[in-house]
């Protein structure tokens, strides 16, 4: 992964506090008040596909115990961002970064850093539900421990409770040796939070994770994210504007003029929603562009 | 980026410029009410005293489109300002309404004798000419969106106070010689009058506040 040197920033970004904590006083979820670590920042990131510039200088701070959303429309680098962020953007062929993502201080681009440590801290769930078909539901939720070679006490413990976090537990308890494909695809989708939980990651990402879910099973997730909300950092790509405003308490709106996408805006979701300061982001939150 | 979404954009417009008609039906009514009391203008009054009836249909029709169009379109930020406030406008401007109407009504009760004495005309002619001359800049303020003239309506306001004022001294003054019965009717008039303007000033404030997102 080599860093290319930044190019320039064309594009005025008009409120981008420098930490989420700046605006998080008057809100509800104040970091540093629970015991999840100090939380995720970027800083400076930039992401390269060969030669395309697909993001210019990220800056943003997600505090712990907190649900951001990303909002913007497609093509403005919201889900390149967060592969950023666990290391996942690396595996494209001709793929470069710039710039830090710091957990708990520590930056994951750092020389000599185990990139499975990273995952293991950072997990992520996909836009189409991915649980390993032939494998058991239980099997599947504890596969990320096999994986890892990481060993619990108590496996069924541990299987119930990511099960009944991820909001699954009471539809499958009597089946845990049924095949994951057997379940819907709105299960599925729990199934593989399921999965993500079972390695305790302090950060989750989830990329457009209800897209591809009918109307109750998006809302069953959205209740899993605040639940899950309380013990773990969730960032939270979507196109969907009123999930971004049910389920998030920061919301950041991504924008491409043509060039590399840019945050423009970062807020308590209730401010984006309700008083953005750049019209860019009333224009896209409005609907009248995108 | 070409921005979209022109029909819900035209659905917005439509009911500015329903708010706007409103406060010109209101405009009318306290004219004509005015009038009515100031002649002792019986049909005049049972114009006003009917118009009511309209002016409450088109305010229900007005909120029965705004939460079609809340429902449908799922407005966030200045599009969900606009029509939260519009619903609460409509209100304003509604009773705005119904105070001309109580003033027909004493016209009526009155008739054919004039509920105001002479001396004290001048008086309800300041103040009907400054309750029309009110409800005619809030409805140019929803059509603007003017904050600054949306401020000036509040000041315009203190003209209607300080009538109302003189009114209230007159009627207390140890020489008043006209009963009680007009005393009532003029307080309540004086009543009618005063609400009427503090309506507009408030449709103005919710106007400062759907451009701004802050309280005036």
């Amino acid at each position: 992964m080599s860093n290319t040197p930044e190019s320039e920033n064309t594009m005025e970004t008009a409120v981008r506090p420098s930490s989420l904590a700046d605006v998080a006083s008057s809100h509800n979820k104040v970091p540093g008040t629970r015991a999840l670590g100090t939380g995720l920042e970027t800083r400076g990131v930039h992401a390269w596909f060969g030669k395309h510039h697909a993001l210019a200088d990220i800056n943003l701070d997600f505090a712990a115990g907190t649900v951001t959303a990303l909002i913007g429309p497609s093509g403005c680098g919201k889900s390149t961002f967060i592969r950023t962020i666990n290391r996942m953007h690396e595996f494209i062929p001709g793929a470069a970064m710039a710039g830090e993502v710091l957990l708990d201080g520590k930056d994951v681009y750092a020389p000599g850093t185990d990139v499975t440590k990273i995952r293991l801290q950072i997990g992520m769930v996909f836009q189409k539900p991915n649980p390993f078909p032939s494998m058991s539901i239980g099997e599947n939720v504890l596969s990320g421990l096999k994986l890892a070679q990481l060993k619990v006490d108590n496996k069924d413990d541990l299987l119930e409770e990511c099960l009944e976090r991820a909001g699954l537990w009471n539809e499958v308890k009597d089946r845990l040796g049924a095949h994951g494909g057997s379940l819907s695809g709105g299960q599925q989708q729990r199934l593989c939070i399921a999965r993500a939980l079972a390695v305790r990651p302090q950060v989750l990402l989830m990329d457009e994770p209800c897209s591809a879910l009918d109307p109750g099973s998006t809302l069953r997730i959205e209740e899993t994210i605040r639940h899950l909300s309380d013990t773990m950092t969730i960032v939270i790509v979507t196109h969907n504007m009123q999930q971004a405003a049910r389920v998030s308490d920061y919301t950041a709106f991504f924008l491409s003029d043509g060039g590399p996408g840019q945050m423009i805006e970062c807020a308590p979701t209730s401010d984006i929603f309700s008083r953005p300061q750049d019209q860019r982001t009333e224009n896209y939150v409005t609907g009248r562009f995108g | 980026m070409a921005l979209i979404r022109s029909v819900f954009q035209d659905e917005l417009d439509g009911v500015s410029q329903s708010l706007v008609d409103l406060s010109n039906m209101v405009a009318e009514s306290i004219a004509k009410a005015t009038k009515s009391i100031l002649t002792s203008d019986l049909k005049l009054a049972e114009d006003v005293i009917a118009s009511d009836d309209a002016i409450d249909d088109f305010q229900h029709d007005l909120d029965a489109r705004i939460i079609d169009i809340i429902a449908r379109q799922q407005p966030v930020a200045s599009d969900l300002r606009a029509l939260v406030t519009a619903l609460r406008m409509s209100a304003d401007l509604e009773r705005m309404g119904d105070m001309s109407h109580h003033v027909a009504k004493i016209t009526r009760l009155r008739h054919p004798n004039s509920a105001i004495p002479s001396e004290l005309t001048h008086i309800f002619q300041d103040m009907g000419t400054a309750a029309e001359k009110i409800a005619r800049k809030t409805g140019s303020v929803i059509g603007s969106r003017d904050t600054d003239v949306a401020l000036e309506v509040e000041r315009d306001d203190d003209e209607m106070d300080s009538l109302h004022r003189e009114l209230i001294g007159s009627l207390i003054a140890p020489q008043w010689a006209h009963g009680v019965e007009t005393a009532i009717d003029l307080t309540l008039l004086g009543r009618y009058y005063e609400r009427y303007a503090d309506h507009a000033v408030s449709v103005s404030r919710r106007v400062y506040f759907l451009v701004t997102g802050k309280f005036a």
